[in-house]
């Protein structure tokens, strides 16, 4: 009989990489495209932007592009309008934020009680929202209009005005016009986003408050707010950075002006890289609003989440 | 079933390759072959840039390039037309990244800072032997000449005066200015005017845009002011401070204009007095064949500025220049394009279309111009018109505007007054003669 051969086992080649590691590196090849797409369009501008901060780079003066330093930082210590323009960001971005907040509030719980033909009225409140900032600011520049504006005219014939009133040419009105418009555009976006919040808190709660007695305002300070706040939180948050970053508003009404009254951070880089080409410049300024709300932006979130574990 | 006719998924596919291919070839060929008429053989294309401040405009050079084209076999002019706004950023990005137009329709105050970047052709030579080089008005070639060299063509030109309503002159009893009308008569009128139970005002002034400074500064040399003295800034004289008191004093004291002027700019002026909100603005030719059909032919005219208390009176002398680029591609096509711009009939449509004077003489004196009572107020205004001052430097062209006009909006607004703000203007402006 014959003996079949024996089998031997033979060791497989030790593999270049651990399993481990093969999974490491699978995971971040599967990151790579992304990667590449965020670095590209984020990063690369971010660190562009910083290095064009250091060169003195006016478009209509290449003869004198060369590198400064922190010159140009040195300059917006000593620019008055920079100042000025960060003064006014705050206006504009706390105005605007703190009216649509209790605005889209008041929205939210509206839109949440049961009444005949929600669906129609939820839909109209989004329309602001989905105007796109443009068109808003073309037609409430013409509802402004001082000589032949809706506004105006509505107020007049109502009597509540004597004179027309120049609502985006008077210094002193020029920027709660604009907040106001923003205001009007930005309700929807927290009307949505807190219904969303207050239709994920289970009914079940507000029943066990009604059965143990508690009135309408403990209900809303004891389950309504606390539930729906993290969605505050991410919502002013974004909404703070978004308004911050927001020129097309403002650019289309007052073009910041008059006399600057409306000129915000945002809308000053933009007179500074487009009408002065100072692209140095431009940058700086880009570069400081960056840290501006970066820093911010942290401050926030851990404030927010000091809040959040106290609760 | 018969399935020879049934087309497969690798069928389908190749087709659609195919004709990507072809349609991709047929593109880098003939360039928009489903648009455009298709181009003689050999003709070289010319980019030209055309600032759009109204569909009209859009129309009418679009027909000037498709004549041109059809004139002749050797280039083919393809338009692009860019935003008022963005035409300069757009023009300065082009030439910054060695990529501009054969040639551009722009304002003689970008000329300097586009030769300040070594961009523009220069065309002193050439024009001197050009047909109509003495056709066209000495002033008109001061606007376009920079440091002795002839730069552009100007295409048009224009200087400021008075648009006022006639029919409300009569309605009201005010009598019809003359040609040498005072400061005091222009305010006089202005007040008459003025009824702000109707929502009128005597005055459209300008706040926004760099013409607010332009039209302010007017006023002030008028008082005896200059801009520039022995080399220098001189703005900040006190004959300057009490011109531009006076008229600033139009909006903040005498209350003779609307309420809206710090944010109104050009449309603003033109159509504050075509709705009838403002009864005299000032402004150049440009809007007259718009006013024509606003407030209608017999309802207003033209007059002369006012002559200042120094017995004085300036109107700034623009224009709208054809300029090349020393970069371009097509140096020679832009030259044969902006030459033909400059010929009897294609200057004499864009100018009678828009309501433009003519820079060439024998254009001018043509009774549609010299006749016409919507331009009697900028033709009378020539013996005293003088190139902008402001053209001296071209690192003043961008900051009259980005830094000027807030300083202007704020002693408009009484946050400065007429001296602090010309403190800070003159300022600006000694900086940034290089």
């Amino acid at each position: 009989m014959a003996s079949s051969p024996a089998t031997v086992a033979v060791a497989l080649p030790r593999p270049l990489l651990s399993r481990r590691a093969r999974e490491l590196v699978t995971g971040y090849l599967y990151l790579l495209p992304v990667a590449i797409c965020l670095g590209g369009t984020i990063v690369f501008p971010i660190l562009k932007a910083m290095h064009m901060s250091l060169y003195n780079h006016v478009l209509i003066k290449p003869h004198e592009y060369r590198f400064i330093g922190l010159g140009n930082y040195a300059r917006l210590l000593h620019d008055e309008t920079f100042w000025l323009t960060l003064w006014n960001s705050m206006v504009w971005v706390f105005g605007s934020v703190i009216f649509q907040f209790l605005g889209g509030f008041a929205a939210a719980l509206l839109l949440h009680q049961s009444f005949r033909g929600r669906a129609f009225v939820r839909t109209v409140t989004l329309l602001p929202w989905i105007v796109p900032g443009v068109v808003v600011a073309l037609v409430w520049e013409w509802l402004y209009q001082p000589n032949y504006g809706v506004i105006n005219d509505l107020l007049l014939r109502l009597g509540w005005l004597s004179d027309r009133v120049a609502w985006l040419s008077d210094p002193a009105l020029a920027m709660a016009a604009v907040v106001t418009t923003n205001v009007w555009r930005g309700v929807p976006f927290f009307a949505i986003m807190l219904l969303a919040g207050l239709q994920a808190i289970p009914d079940e709660l507000y029943e066990a408050a009604r059965v143990d007695g508690a009135s309408v305002t403990e209900r809303f300070w004891h389950i309504t707010l606390p539930l729906v706040r993290p969605i505050i939180v991410v919502a002013t948050a974004t909404r703070i950075i978004w308004t911050f970053n927001y020129a097309d508003l403002i650019f289309v009404m007052t073009s910041g002006g008059p006399a600057n009254a409306t000129q915000i951070t945002s809308t000053y880089t933009l007179l500074m890289a487009y009408s002065n080409l100072d692209f140095g410049y431009a940058a700086t300024l880009s570069v400081v609003l960056l840290v501006i709300m970066m820093v911010f932006t942290t401050l926030y979130l851990r404030v927010t989440r000091g809040i959040e574990s106290a609760t | 079933m018969d399935t020879r006719w049934i087309l497969t998924r690798r069928q389908l596919l190749q087709t659609m390759a195919a004709s990507g291919a072809l349609a991709a070839a047929d593109l880098a060929w003939w360039e928009e072959p489903l648009v455009s008429p298709r181009r003689a053989w050999g003709a070289t294309p010319v980019r030209f840039q055309f600032s759009v401040p109204e569909p009209k405009r859009t129309a009418l050079v679009e027909s000037l390039a498709q004549r041109f084209n059809q004139s002749q076999k050797d280039f083919e002019v393809k338009v692009e037309f860019v935003p008022q706004a963005q035409a300069r950023q757009k023009l300065i990005t082009g030439i910054a990244a060695n990529n501009p137009p054969d040639c551009c329709q722009v304002w003689d105050n970008w000329v300097g800072e586009f030769e300040g970047m070594g961009a523009v052709d220069d065309l002193t030579a050439r024009v001197k032997d050009w047909k109509y080089y003495s056709d066209v008005t000495p002033i008109a070639w001061q606007t376009v000449t920079v440091k002795g060299k002839i730069l552009s063509f100007p295409w048009v030109v224009t200087n400021d005066g008075v648009y006022w309503r006639t029919d409300r002159a009569t309605e009201y009893g005010v009598k019809p200015p003359k040609d040498d009308w005072t400061w005091d008569e222009f305010l006089a009128a202005a007040r008459t005017f003025t009824k702000g139970d109707r929502n009128q005002y005597g005055f459209g002034m300008r706040g926004q845009g760099t013409w607010a400074v332009l039209y302010a500064t007017e006023f002030m040399y008028a008082n005896g002011a200059q801009a520039l003295k022995d080399g220098k800034v001189a703005i900040n004289s006190k004959e300057a401070a009490e011109g531009l008191d006076w008229y600033l004093d139009l909006f903040r004291k005498y209350k003779v204009c609307p309420p809206s002027v710090p944010t109104d700019g050009w449309r603003g002026i033109v159509e504050g007095f075509g709705r009838g909100v403002t009864n005299m603005y000032i402004h150049n030719s440009g809007s007259s064949e718009e006013q024509k059909d606003f407030v209608g032919v017999k309802n207003f005219a033209t007059v002369p500025l006012p002559v200042g208390p120094a017995k004085k009176r300036v109107s700034f002398y623009f224009s709208e220049t054809l300029t090349g680029f020393k970069n371009a591609k097509n140096r020679e096509g832009a030259w044969r394009f902006m030459s033909w711009l400059m010929d009897d009939e294609p200057k004499f449509m864009y100018c009678k279309t828009l309501g433009l004077l003519p820079a060439r003489k024998t254009l001018a004196e043509r009774p549609e111009f010299a006749k016409d009572p919507a331009y009697q107020g900028f033709i009378k205004s020539f013996p005293f018109s003088i190139v902008s001052p402001y053209l001296a430097y071209a690192g003043w062209g961008g900051k009259l505007d980005s830094e000027g006009v807030p300083l202007f909006q704020q002693a408009l607004v009484g946050k400065l007054t007429a001296r602090e703000f010309l403190e800070k203007f003159a300022d600006m402006l000694t900086k940034n003669m290089g």
